[in-house]
């Protein structure tokens, strides 16, 4: 059990060698297409249900509610699905790669340097945070799940020990871009996209993207053709940090003032709209488009409890139980593809 | 694990060593590393702390805030060492602290509430336990949605403040003392050892290692696999529901945040004893006892010390870190 698996979970299920491996283009589609089928039929139902509770919910206002949340969501389970895809199991320290990011840009903007410093600053803390998190997961030989947990508490314990809060310059370019729209839906919602988009093609196209895909398939198949392992795993947290480290930027730019916790309450909300979008955690195998319309699925249930009139804590309720069906149906996928 | 015949034990067996050698020997195992933790903490205490760090009062409010941990911790070993993990504990603690609060407040028999809470936990580890072995999903993304789920009933549950409760029985367990003793510590130690009996001595605590270690040799050897599984996350369940039924007892009340984060520092300590998350098999509840102790001797510096208490996490992370490294070396699975 050197590969991803974190315990083994069934004696008769997954990880036979060669019923896993299929190249992502070759059978893969059908199998993404119909996630996205059911993941979007999902997700009208949600909305056909509140609009017959609560006919207003079809607004402009749900619409920039929704693409609002799915902005920096998208952008982290971008991130976790980098990670998830090549094979490293879970990022758990997210959360700390989103906020220190935002602070490292907030506290380089409140020192009175440009907009074009400050975003770079943030993306490579993000970076930084991820090598971090990749050195000691390849260089000690541990699993990320633990690493990153700890890591992610730490992280979180040593960002409440150096500030209490950060708050964006209420006049920054940042933040007026932050409160900015674009063709109706908010600034911040384009950048995700375009994560998406070229994320997708950067895993379909390029050969990076096809070795982090082969690399979290079959480590031992790959690490046998010839990719290096240790730097395949490096460069996976490097550059998922990146993409975090951006929307720690992004964070800070659409919230006036935060708290170190702030970003405990993406957690979850990403891993599961990872997982729902067919991301399996055994790695290898996702579609990023399909992660889009799994975000927004996740991001539309806050606002339809809004709707319902229910207390927001439900939100929580419901995002966990469509997590604990999410894994349900992939492990079940899974144990029938390993027979 | 069992070994059917006798000559293949002495075939396996290490050769006798002398006594010295073999005392040595136990200490570069889990044990030696732990109690060497515990150890340098209990040092660092004196030093930093003073004589009154081992003080008798001392002693006895580290002995009160480590025996409800203990509990829950002990009996989510179980799990453990079955090979699954159950992230949820510390939301289940909560949840259970929650609904037997509440409940009591509304003026039900405590006994009975307390049976409901349990209850609720049994079904809460048999939901965990439904999805985890019906459908081979992964323990911990399951888990880490029950986390949210109660998380997110108990903030549904309690708005405001909530309401303060005492219930005599309840009080005298958790607040009193036997010759000196805190009871409540009496109880975790009881419990801690009556498991590591069940768990080094009987039957079942050999096939829930043997599911641990490795799963596909114990279904070969006849050992149900997944109905291991299930009494396995169920008592872990269970014991996190008694737990909050406990800190119900300690506090007179539950908020909607108790037992936040308690699953990272009982995780930790566990790994700090011995266990692994990524591995079932190994460990013993002792080794989770001296792990847990280890946690509060720190979490107790830094509440003498007036040190921010958000050292704790930080300490517990670089120790957690460097317990998984320690036990990688000594053997255990290495990532890639």
């Amino acid at each position: 059990m050197t590969t991803s698996l974190i315990t083994p979970a069934d004696p008769a299920a997954p990880r036979s060698p060669g019923g896993k491996t299929r190249r992502p283009d070759s059978r893969g589609l059908p199998v993404s297409a119909r996630d996205a089928l059911s993941i979007a039929g999902v997700w009208v139902a949600l909305i056909v249900a509140t609009t017959i509770v609560r006919p207003d919910f079809l607004s402009t206002q749900s619409l920039l509610a929704i693409t609002f949340t799915m902005s920096i969501t998208g952008i982290l389970a971008v991130s976790q699905a980098i990670i998830v895809i090549s094979g490293g199991l879970l990022d758990l320290s997210l959360p700390v790669s989103l906020i220190v990011s935002a602070w490292a840009t907030v506290t380089v903007l409140n020192n009175g340097l440009p907009t074009w410093v400050a975003i770079p600053v943030g993306i490579l803390t993000g970076m930084a945070w991820g090598a971090l998190n990749g050195i000691i997961v390849v260089f000690g030989k541990l699993n990320p799940i633990i690493v990153t947990l700890a890591t992610g508490f730490g992280g979180l314990a040593v960002m409440l020990i150096f500030f209490k809060s950060a708050q964006i310059p209420a006049q920054s370019d940042l933040r007026l871009y932050g409160l900015g729209r674009f063709l109706g839906l908010p600034n911040i919602f384009w950048p995700m996209v375009m994560v998406i988009v070229l994320g997708g093609l950067a895993f379909a196209y390029t050969r990076w993207g096809r070795r982090l895909i082969a690399v979290g398939g079959n480590a031992s198949a790959a690490k046998a053709r010839g990719i290096n392992l240790r730097r395949m795993r490096l460069g996976s947290f490097i550059g998922a940090g990146a993409v975090a480290g951006l929307a720690g930027v992004m964070f800070s730019a659409v919230t006036p003032s935060f708290t170190p916790a702030a970003g405990a309450s993406f957690q979850l909300i990403v891993i599961g709209a990872v997982i729902l979008a067919g991301i399996s955690l055994s790695g290898g195998k996702g579609n990023l488009l399909v992660l889009l319309l799994s975000i927004g699925f996740f991001a539309t249930i806050p606002t339809s409890i809004a709707f319902f009139g229910l207390a927001p804590a439900w939100a929580l309720v419901f995002q966990g139980a469509l997590l604990i069906i999410a894994v349900g149906i992939d492990g079940y996928r899974l144990k029938r593809t390993a027979r | 694990m069992t070994t059917t015949a006798t000559p293949a034990t002495t075939l396996f067996d290490d050769p006798v060593l002398p006594a010295h050698r073999r005392i040595l020997n136990s200490f570069r195992g889990p044990v030696g590393s732990i109690t060497a933790t515990l150890v340098v903490t209990l040092l660092v205490g004196l030093i930093w702390v003073g004589p009154s760090f081992f003080s008798p009062s001392n002693i006895q409010i580290v002995g009160v805030s480590v025996a409800i941990p203990l509990i829950v911790g002990v009996m989510a070993s179980f799990a453990l060492l079955a090979g699954v993990v159950d992230l949820s504990i510390g939301s289940m603690v909560g949840f259970g602290a929650v609904i037997f609060n509440q409940l009591v407040a509304a003026g039900l028999n405590a006994w009975l509430v307390a049976l409901i809470t349990v209850v609720v936990g049994v079904v809460v580890g048999l939901t965990n336990a439904f999805v985890i072995v019906r459908f081979g999903a992964e323990p911990l993304a399951v888990t880490l949605g029950m986390l949210t789920l109660l998380r997110g009933l108990s903030q549904v549950i309690v708005v405001n403040a909530p309401p303060s409760t005492l219930i005599e029985p309840l009080y005298n367990v958790t607040q009193g003392a036997i010759a000196g003793f805190p009871t409540l510590l009496l109880i975790g130690i009881g419990v801690t050892l009556i498991a590591a009996g069940i768990v080094s001595k009987t039957r079942i605590g050999r096939k829930v290692q043997a599911v641990g270690g490795d799963d596909r040799a114990a279904a070969r050897a006849g050992i149900s696999v997944s109905k291991v599984r299930v009494i396995a996350l169920v008592a872990s369940s269970v014991g996190a529901a008694v737990g909050g039924i406990l800190y119900v007892g300690q506090l007179g009340s539950a908020s909607n945040v108790l037992g936040t984060g308690l699953e990272f520092q009982i995780y930790a300590a566990l790994m700090i004893g011995g266990y692994s998350i990524t591995r079932g098999g190994v460990g013993n509840p002792i080794g989770g006892l001296l792990g847990l102790l280890v946690v509060a001797g720190i979490t107790n510096i830094l509440n003498v010390t007036f040190t921010d208490p958000n050292y704790l996490d930080l300490i517990t992370a670089a120790i957690l870190l460097a317990a998984v490294l320690v036990d990688r070396f000594r053997g255990g699975d290495s990532f890639e």
